[in-house]
């Protein structure tokens, strides 16, 4: 479960399963080397690259525990689609600020 | 965790995780791993094909969207030479189309992302307890022998278990091998009669005459070489059940006694004046179409009717092709615990040659095929080119005129040497041989007279030397057992 946390604004807890605390640094590294995939991606008007990284991005982050990686995942799928840049640059705004502000708590099991 | 989960033993199964998305493997793999699986994974459909051959998973689960080979190209490929693996397929488009036609390719289940990790073990855990055999009935209750997963077979197999329990006549129709025998006791077994004698007979191995003293018996001097009574079949298995095979090949002549018995409930011996009440049930069976019979006249109806009270149909191992696959397995596993040895596994592309294959000699053909080819391999892995052989090498249908002369010949001695009690020199010339020449045949057949003396009707077993002197008496053969 993620939520923003009420006393700080700039703060959003991701709670992750132990057994998969160990792949966060990873996990996390790899979504802010998708961002700049992306923006070179609409840099070139190569929708099918936006598209094959949010599907990505749409399927692994629920399983990870962040949620909202899955749901900007689905966004930028959905634009990629119609070949929406600004959608695009919408959902990659988002990416970008959920990764500067998330925070992880290990689930215990 | 879930029950399907929780009841199984993860460690044994390996599963090959497929998907070219890093991150997304690496999650698979430690849930898994963590539940408690042998985890293996492919970054492509084509290193998955590689794996697969190396590592031979119980298991794949593979993404619908890869960039090289898509799931659904994997899938294809997969089960051309593993026609029975398992594979999950997951989705992050949660397309109808895409699902329909991955169930028509084959795939066990369909799943879409994101996952949550209680679902895919849930349903990699089911997957695996359909095709390990788990859920393969053989026998728990009912028929320990009918190895089977197939609802054809297993609505078979429960009208079979509502008749058991009762005397109903039985009539059973399948193709040779099929195990009609094999159901036949199973319906024995699991009747009141179990702790009496089930006596199978085989109506189309037997010339008129001696089927006849078999099934009925004879008075002593009632006909040459009677020197002895001979109860027959239907009194040594009183109480029981008799099993008549072929009774579609039975003279018409037989057919009337046949229909006196199961009308009458009544036996006479050849050379009798007096009957002898028996209580015995009838179960019959053809591989012939008995109807046709009927209307060309080589059938009497009304022994069809008193036959043909509950039918049975057995299907042939080609409408049942998914019993292939857990019948080789099933007796692979029988012969190496005969032979005290590790089981031995079919190749995948073997076993897809197999489960393709026509098998006109059904579950008989197939127990022949499992032995050569577990016999002659010397690793632990059969080969294509093993089972090709093998199955080249057992037509099983048409017997060659030699096995066929050399069955018809071992069936002829034990009618015989039954109906004298074991007297060889009667037997012998029953058979119009002299004792010299008849106890040449026996050893050839490994028949020991001996074993006919004791009153048993079935079938005796090997003998491992036998007198073979003219002059031999019968105690002297005794003694060679």
């Amino acid at each position: 479960m993620e939520r923003a946390n009420a006393g700080d604004r700039h703060r959003i807890i991701a709670r992750i399963d132990a057994d998969l605390i160990h792949l966060v640094p990873g996990y996390i590294e790899n979504r802010r080397k998708d961002v700049l995939a992306i923006l070179g991606a609409l840099g070139r008007g190569d929708m099918e690259c936006v598209w094959i990284i949010g599907h990505s991005m749409k399927g692994s982050g629920g399983g990870y525990g962040f949620h909202t990686v899955s749901e900007v995942g689905a966004a930028l799928e959905q634009a990629a689609e119609v070949s929406d840049g600004d959608a695009v640059t919408a959902a990659l705004a988002r990416l970008q600020d959920y990764l500067a502000r998330v925070e992880v708590v290990c689930e215990p099991e | 965790m879930p029950s399907n989960v929780e009841s199984m033993q993860l460690d044994k199964y390996r599963v090959l995780v497929v998907d070219d998305d890093r991150d997304m493997v690496t999650l698979l793999c430690t849930w898994l791993a963590e539940a408690g699986f042998y985890v293996d994974s492919a970054p492509s459909g084509a290193d998955a094909l590689q794996r697969i051959d190396i590592t031979r998973p119980n298991l794949v689960v593979t993404d619908l969207v890869m960039r090289d080979m898509d799931g659904m190209t994997l899938l294809t490929e997969i089960h051309r030479n593993n026609p029975l693996m398992p594979v999950i397929m997951l989705s992050g488009q949660a397309q109808v189309r895409d699902a329909v036609k991955a169930m028509h390719l084959g795939i066990s289940e369909f799943l879409i992302k994101p996952l949550e990790r209680a679902e895919l073990l849930d349903q990699i855990c089911k997957t695996l307890r359909i095709a390990s055999g788990a859920e393969t009935t053989q026998g728990s209750g009912f028929g320990k022998g009918l190895i089977y997963r197939s609802p054809k077979m297993a609505e078979v197999i429960d009208q079979a278990r509502l008749v058991a329990d009762t005397d109903i006549t039985i009539f059973i129709n399948g193709s040779t091998g099929t195990g009609k025998e094999v159901l036949a006791k199973a319906i024995h077994e699991a009747s009141p009669r179990r702790d009496k004698p089930f006596i199978g007979v085989n109506c189309a191995a037997i010339p008129e005459q001696l089927l006849e003293s078999e099934l009925f018996g004879h008075e002593k001097g009632s006909f040459t070489g009677a020197a002895t009574r001979h109860e027959g079949l239907f009194q040594a298995g009183n109480g029981g059940t008799l099993f008549l095979d072929e009774v579609g090949d039975m003279p018409l002549g037989l057919q009337v006694k046949l229909l006196r018995v199961l009308q009458d409930f009544e036996v006479r011996p050849i050379g009798s004046t007096r009957s002898v009440a028996v209580n015995v049930r009838i179960i019959s069976a053809t591989n012939n179409n008995l109807e046709e019979a009927v209307k060309e006249g080589r059938f009497r109806e009304d022994l069809y009717y008193r036959l043909h009270v509950v039918p049975l149909y057995l299907p042939a191992l080609a409408e049942r092709r998914e019993d292939i696959r857990v019948l080789l397995d099933y007796f692979l596993e029988r012969l190496a615990k005969r032979q005290r040895l590790k089981a031995k596994r079919f190749a995948p592309e073997a076993l897809e040659y197999l489960t393709a294959a026509p098998w006109p000699g059904n579950v008989r053909q197939l127990i022949n095929v499992v032995e050569l080819c577990a016999t002659l391999t010397k690793g632990d892995i059969i080969p294509l080119g093993m089972a090709q052989k093998a199955l080249r090498d057992q037509p099983a249908e048409l017997k060659s005129l030699r096995d066929a002369k050399h069955a018809f010949e071992r069936n002829y001695l034990l009618s015989v040497l039954r109906i004298t009690s074991g007297q060889v020199a009667s037997a012998a010339r029953i058979a119009g041989r002299n004792r010299t020449e008849f106890y040449k045949l026996l050893k050839q057949h490994r028949i020991d007279p001996a074993e006919f003396r004791k009153g048993s009707v079935e079938e005796p077993g090997d003998v491992e030397e036998e007198s073979t002197s003219d002059d031999a008496s019968d105690e002297t053969s005794e003694g060679a057992n």
